[in-house]
């Protein structure tokens, strides 16, 4: 695994480094063995004396001289490369037993796949676009000349630029408000609250949206110790189901190449969640079904219906 | 706590109390409803005392000490037209050293009792309303938990009552009419409670009055 981690790493240093730790172990323990051995026998208590001293002091200058040596070979020696892209799981490769628990292998081997999936997907629907059924000129024929993009770089887009998207959305609709945090590592995560209806943390991936969970106006969003609560279903089955809705959606609304037209969509459809107790169902005309009002919102008119009653 | 609606279901014609109660809760079951235990809501009414009035002479105010056992740690406190205070348990203890000032009205305890029922998201419970030994009346609570905003949700509500109280189904609570997207509060649940045991008590003090008629 050397070959992964050796893109800041100066190899000669290590080696030299290696050896300098064995060397400073090596004068440690003469220490230790010196003063074990105490004084040697000479005929006045002052040279017995004398000579254990000079010997001690000479034994502590090597252990000195080892630790700088060590010290200058570790400046030499660099550290792992940060932008390693599998982060904290590269540590995984320093799993001794490889036979039984190949799991470094395996997901380099995935993440190298989804890469190439990705890139391959783009330019699929690169190619697709230029043989449009539609019939009127789309500027996407165009993208011959934008088509040959070497790597996915949606995938990994600064996070200043999210931030930057996330606020415009934000100043977009006044009565949602979308608070962003990031809690664990880059992925963002936001807090989007519906005026006094609901309360939705969104997880995502760079620009793409990963998962949603969507509560009550008054239920507890954040953990014992204050972060957010990303796993814990909503008490209520109103917003239980609107949470199988929103999962839908992310999976409905999707543009591989303009990730921030996804997400103002997700937004717009998740807005016209505001009037979700005073729409009556447009197929049915009422309120109740089994109980829960009408939590089913079109993807492209907005209107409100029932699970059950929608086309 | 979500938007509550307290009404109060006529007793039915040729029948009792117990008997009124048990065809709603049949009615609910039918519907879907599940038990989930019961349910207790009590008030006590306090005067103050003529010493504090002073030399004005205005009418004595009338407080009420409400407990509900959907919030068992609490204990709230109210006027009529007034403010509504939340507080915990030992209010009671302080009402009793607050004895020169608040003079508890005799007889003066009514409460509620009976079961809850859950029927997806709305908590219905139907009670028996009791001054001293007797039922007067039944109390229908109904709180849809996921709304906190009153006026959102009222045309929801409504549906849900009419399907179960039918034609006694009550119109919208003077509460909902005061606060506009204010959050609901279970203050606002106990100022609802406190009216209908007000006109179960006026229902019987008609009916006293007319007894020595007939």
């Amino acid at each position: 695994m050397a070959d992964v981690l050796s893109v800041g790493v100066n190899l000669e240093a290590f080696a030299q480094a290696i050896s300098a730790i064995q060397a400073l172990r090596s004068s440690v323990s003469r220490v230790f063995d010196c003063l074990k051995d105490g004084m040697r026998n000479k005929e006045t208590l002052e040279g017995r004396e004398k000579a254990f001293i000079a010997h001690f002091q000479d034994n502590l200058h090597s252990v000195n001289r080892d630790l700088n040596e060590l010290e200058r070979l570790s400046n030499l020696v660099g550290k792992p490369s940060e932008n390693h892209p599998l982060h904290n799981s590269g540590l995984l490769s320093l799993d001794p037993v490889q036979d039984k628990t190949p799991l470094y292998s395996q997901l380099l081997q995935a993440y190298k796949w989804s890469n190439k999936l990705q890139y391959h997907a783009g330019l699929a629907s690169g190619l697709l676009n230029q043989q449009s059924l539609k019939r009127s000129a789309n500027q996407m024929g165009v993208s011959a000349k934008r088509r040959p993009k070497a790597q996915p770089t949606t995938l990994v887009l600064p996070p200043q630029y999210v931030d930057d998207v996330i606020s415009r959305i934000d100043r977009m609709f006044p009565e949602m408000s979308i608070h962003l945090s990031r809690p664990n590592g880059t992925s963002a995560m936001l807090l989007v609250t519906l005026g006094k209806v609901l309360k939705v943390i969104v997880v995502m991936r760079s620009l793409f949206i990963d998962r949603t969970i969507v509560k009550g106006y008054n239920e507890n969003v954040h953990t014992e110790d204050g972060k957010l609560d990303i796993w814990s279903k909503s008490n209520y089955q109103v917003f239980q189901k609107v949470t199988d809705h929103a999962t839908t959606a992310l999976l409905h609304y999707q543009l591989p190449q303009m990730p921030d037209v996804v997400v103002r969509s997700f937004m717009t459809w998740l807005r016209s969640y505001m009037k979700l107790f005073q729409a009556p169902c447009q197929r049915c005309g009422k309120f109740l079904q089994d109980g829960l009002p009408p939590t089913w919102r079109d993807f492209r008119t907005l209107e409100a219906f029932h699970d059950t009653c929608r086309q | 706590m979500g938007v509550t609606c307290v009404s109060q279901m006529p007793v039915a014609e040729g029948k009792n109390v117990q008997q009124t109660v048990e065809l709603l809760t049949r009615k609910l079951e039918m519907l879907g409803a599940e038990k989930q235990g019961t349910f207790c809501v009590d008030c006590e009414t306090y005067h103050t005392a003529a010493s504090t009035l002073g030399s004005q002479g205005q009418a004595g105010k009338l407080m009420y000490v409400m407990h509900n056992s959907e919030y068992p740690l609490s204990c709230f406190a109210l006027f009529e037209n007034g403010p509504c205070l939340v507080a915990d348990t030992n209010f009671d203890v302080l009402m009793v050293k607050l004895k020169g000032f608040f003079q508890s009205a005799k007889a003066s305890k009514i409460e509620t009792r009976g079961t809850r029922y859950q029927y997806c998201d709305f908590l219905v419970k139907v009670g028996t309303v009791t001054m001293g030994p007797s039922a007067r009346g039944i109390s229908v609570e109904v709180e849809y938990g996921p709304c906190v905003v009153a006026s959102d949700c009222w045309s929801l509500l409504l549906e849900f009552l009419q399907s179960f109280l039918g034609s006694h189904t009550p119109g919208a609570p003077t509460v909902f009419g005061n606060r506009h997207d204010a959050v609901y509060s279970p203050a606002d649940t106990m100022v609802q409670y406190m009216e209908l045991f007000n006109k179960i008590r006026k229902q019987q003090q008609v009916i006293e009055k007319r007894k020595p008629n007939q």
